[in-house]
């Protein structure tokens, strides 16, 4: 294992982990402020993903195409939200839980009426498609590279937002004490939709970009909620910086575990015995982190409530 | 202090920076109703839940009857005769009165871990529960719906709940409060019936109700005892009257 | 029974409730029984194996309907035991074992072991906290099925002769395990009802109403509510055991979340805490998805409109919609 192939893997977390802070963010928001699970997020980064994929492969220039995706998913979000998910904020999570998988069950057979059952291959950017020289030693493909820059710009403008803006301060009223904000007369319901529709939109982007580094396909959602729920979990419910911190723990553990683990293991176990235990490690790594923080921190790493 | 039937020997609960109770002892003697009584934030509430478990002090120990209480869940504090209500009526709700006392009997008959028979073929299970009813006047609303009664009655079955027990010290946390001066009358009638049963530790803000029914009471301010005696020491105790009727006239 | 001052031309319905209810479980079950029977002569054959795989998944939803819907536990893991259960048969059978006692024995105590582990660390967080870590452990217990290679991995295994019961019993004929699984189903439906309404199942649903009052009342409510876990649990994993011999096959994705999902849905939709509400919620979500699938390609989102339906127009599930118009008759 040499250095050159630890920054490369590194790097790769890191951008995993950003795409998982995009998703886990609106999610970490709709649950801190509305008390809301909303299984239905994944569903919104499968829109992303397959808009973004069709309009790119239809002509359009691939900022357009994402842009595009953002777009459409904040009106499918925005009628979701008016639809359905305002009438589930004062219920309980199981029926929060149940009536969202129901949307979950509907939106893929929309996608599959819309876009056939098979998967779509997801074009890059033809400028973006070669590496970059990152040292003498690392080239390193220029895509994810992207990832990780518009990761960061987006992490950084959503801080901004939150903690300096009218409209942060609002959703921080929100996710620490609701009974509050709504005493101080905010107009609680306004907050709600914004926040679904944010949420909606950085999923959305999140699903564009991954589109081409991932398959575009039914169940993309279900597949990529479960570790974004992780994120939330292990980063503290409504804290838009645990979900930052707990995405790039993910991110990195998650990659860390499917690199190193099996060629670790190899040093110490018959080869057939490392490869195998190797993949169950890889791929449960996040879970035992999860499960182990939980242990310890009930409430996760950065409580938003006090 | 070592004949006392309970007590607490120098509890302490931190929150975060915030002392909530600073070295408290407290001793209740069998067939006494102590009260603990003290201004709002005082920490009255935080002492019951550190005595019945529901919160862990951070120094102190708990004795009763001559076990160490101190570290034990609260089930097991139950169980070696400490029994509580709750400041908020805590009845089941959505079930009858008569299911409510099956309830409590329950926990102190047979194991609740038998699974097969049921439970409506249990007589002795009965007999505890209506014997209990009948005690405390619940007979005649034994098979209406908890949540469905008046205020006062709630709180009579929370009453019986607790002694179901059949506890050595029973902790009630401001049993009066919220209640009408009728209710609250026929509450008074009501623990000092119990005097007979076991000891009372006695959290109330209702001060008539204190004076009727306390044989010794201890006052508590800013989380510490400020002093501790007779009614009538108590009374005419200046620290004690500045202290308390200055905050509650304040709040 | 006649009250004086009351006309008595009739038998008021409210007398006729508690009758049907003592009746009807006993025509369904010999219903049941006949179906094998019944089945080629009415065409039905194809229904057969599906009306068994309802069975087997009705003890894995009622398991869930009594640490969720009795307990308070709302859990999504687990589809985890019954993959424990199912693997269990597995490892057995890859071992050399024939004997289903054993097999079904061991997923038993298997899946029973696994659920005192996970509940013992997942019980000690509340709400979506414990929802997520059940959600966790069942995740691991599917990555660890995915990785035994030994055992097929992603690609699962296949078993291809099927358990002696002994007696001349032979599980390999369709009606046969039929009837072993129609036995096995109603005595966990008995059994079920049976603790519900036992010392246990009542202290349990006082957790569940109130956990600090059960507390103080002198309840061990931990240990409790790690009993139930357990229990359920163990149920679970001899759904799981059925299942691999029903499907002759076992795979991880018996254990992906959204199976545990579709647990949890089901229960909802019959009615949580309701004693016939795991079977009727299951029954109907199968049902309903079996029809769906002969006529199109799209049956997941008549399914999933069901579900919302269902949430905004009866939140208490079926079981509670039926119990209400029998009210009402």
């Amino acid at each position: 294992m040499d250095s050159i192939f630890v920054i490369e893997q590194l790097l790769n977390g890191l951008g995993y982990g950003l795409m998982l802070f995009l998703l886990a963010a609106g999610l970490s928001l709709v649950f801190g402020i509305m008390d809301t699970m909303n299984l239905a997020h994944g569903s919104l980064y499968m829109a992303g993903a397959y808009i973004a994929a069709r309009a790119h492969e239809a002509g359009a220039g691939f900022a357009t195409a994402v842009l595009a995706a953002v777009a459409a998913t904040v009106v499918i979000a925005f009628l979701l939200e008016q639809a359905i998910v305002r009438r589930l904020y004062a219920r309980d999570h199981l029926a929060q839980v149940i009536a969202t998988f129901g949307v979950i069950l509907i939106a893929d057979d929309v996608v599959k009426a819309i876009w056939g059952p098979s998967p779509v291959m997801a074009a890059m950017p033809a400028a973006l498609a070669g590496p970059v020289q990152l040292l003498p030693e690392l080239p390193y493909p220029a895509y994810r590279l992207l990832l990780i820059g518009v990761g960061l710009l987006v992490a950084l403008g959503l801080y901004l937002l939150v903690s300096h803006t009218r409209i942060g301060m609002l959703v921080r009223a929100g996710a620490s004490n609701r009974g509050m904000a709504e005493l101080m007369g905010v107009r609680v319901g306004r907050v709600f939709s914004f926040v679904f529709v944010l949420g909606a939109a950085l999923a959305a982007l999140a699903g564009a970009l991954m589109g081409p580094i991932s398959a575009v396909q039914i169940g993309m959602g279900e597949a990529i909620l479960i570790p974004a729920l992780v994120v939330i979990v292990i980063g503290g419910i409504g804290s838009v910086r645990g979900a930052f911190v707990a995405a790039l723990l993910v991110g990195m553990v998650d990659t860390a575990g499917r690199a190193f683990l099996p060629p670790a293991l190899r040093a110490v176990l018959p080869p057939a015995l490392a490869a195998e235990l190797g993949a169950a490690l890889a791929g449960i790594a996040m879970y035992l982190l999860m499960a182990a923080v939980l242990i310890l921190k009930p409430a996760g790493l950065f409580p938003a409530r006090g | 202090m070592s004949a006392s039937l309970f007590s607490a020997q120098g509890l302490v609960k931190r929150f975060g920076g915030l002392v909530a109770t600073d070295h408290v002892d407290l001793a209740v003697e069998a067939g006494e109703i102590h009260a603990l009584i003290g201004p709002n934030g005082a920490g009255k509430s935080t002492v019951v839940n550190l005595i019945s478990g529901l919160l862990a002090p951070d120094a102190g120990r708990i004795v009763l009857d001559g076990v160490e209480l101190t570290g034990m869940p609260a089930h097991r504090r139950v169980r070696h005769g400490l029994s509580r209500c709750f400041q908020v009526t805590s009845v089941f709700g959505a079930n009858t009165v008569f299911d409510n006392l099956l309830l409590a009997v329950q926990a102190h008959t047979g194991s609740s871990f038998r699974c097969l028979g049921r439970r409506s073929a249990d007589t002795r299970l009965h007999a505890r529960a209506l014997a209990l009813a009948h005690e405390l006047g619940l007979a005649d609303v034994l098979h209406r719906v908890a949540a469905a009664l008046p205020h006062g009655v709630q709180r009579r079955l929370d009453l019986a709940l607790a002694l179901a027990a059949e506890p050595r010290l029973l902790l009630l946390d401001e049993p009066m409060a919220g209640m009408g001066p009728e209710d609250s009358a026929q509450m008074v009638a009501l623990i000092r019936s119990l005097r007979e049963r076991c000891a009372i530790l006695l959290i109330e803000h209702d001060m008539d109700a204190v004076f009727q029914l306390a044989d010794r009471i201890t006052v508590l301010a800013s989380g510490r005892v400020l002093a501790t005696g007779e009614v009538g020491d108590i009374r005419a105790h200046p620290e004690v009257q500045a202290v308390y009727l200055g905050s509650e006239a304040a709040a | 029974m006649t009250r004086p001052g009351k006309a008595s031309s009739a038998v008021p319905a409210a007398d006729l409730a508690p009758l049907a209810a003592r009746v009807l479980p006993w025509v369904l079950l010999a219903v049941l029984a006949a179906f094998p029977l019944l089945a080629p002569v009415l065409g039905l054959e194809y229904w057969l194996g599906f009306v068994r795989r309802l069975l087997i998944v009705m003890i894995a939803a009622t398991s869930l309907n009594f640490i969720l819907g009795y307990g308070g536990m709302a859990a999504l893991g687990h589809a985890g035991f019954i993959g424990v259960g199912a693997y269990t048969v597995v490892a057995l059978v890859d071992a050399g074992v024939g004997s289903a006692w054993l097999a079904w024995g061991a997923a038993l105590a298997a899946s029973a072991l696994a659920a005192a582990a996970i509940g013992a660390l997942s019980l000690r967080t509340r709400g979506v906290y414990f929802l997520m870590i059940t959600l966790a452990f069942a995740q691991m217990l599917y990555y660890l099925a995915v990785s035994l290679s030994a055992y097929g991995g992603d690609d699962g295994y296949g078993l291809y002769t099927p358990l002696a019961l002994g007696a001349g019993i032979d599980t390999g004929d369709e009606a046969v395990f039929f009837w072993v699984v129609l036995a096995i189903a109603a005595l966990v439906f008995a059994l079920f009802s049976r603790i519900a309404a036992s010392r246990f199942g009542h202290a349990l649903m006082g957790i569940r109403d109130n956990e600090t009052r059960m507390s103080a009342l002198g309840y061990p409510v931990f240990r409790l509510k790690l009993a139930a876990f357990a229990g359920a649990g163990a149920l679970a994993g001899l759904a799981g055991a059925l299942l691999a011999s029903h499907n002759a096959f076992v795979s991880p994705s018996l254990m992906h979340w959204t199976e545990s999902a579709t647990l949890l849905v089901m229960v909802v939709l019959g009615g949580l805490g309701r004693r016939w509400g795991a079977p009727l919620g299951v029954a109907v979500w199968l049902v309903l998805a079996e029809v769906l699938k002969l006529h199109t390609e799209y049956w997941h989102w008549p399914l999933g409109l069901l579900l919302i339906t269902v949430v905004f127009l009866a939140p208490r599930g079926l079981a509670a919609l039926f119990a209400r118009a029998g009210r009402a008759a």
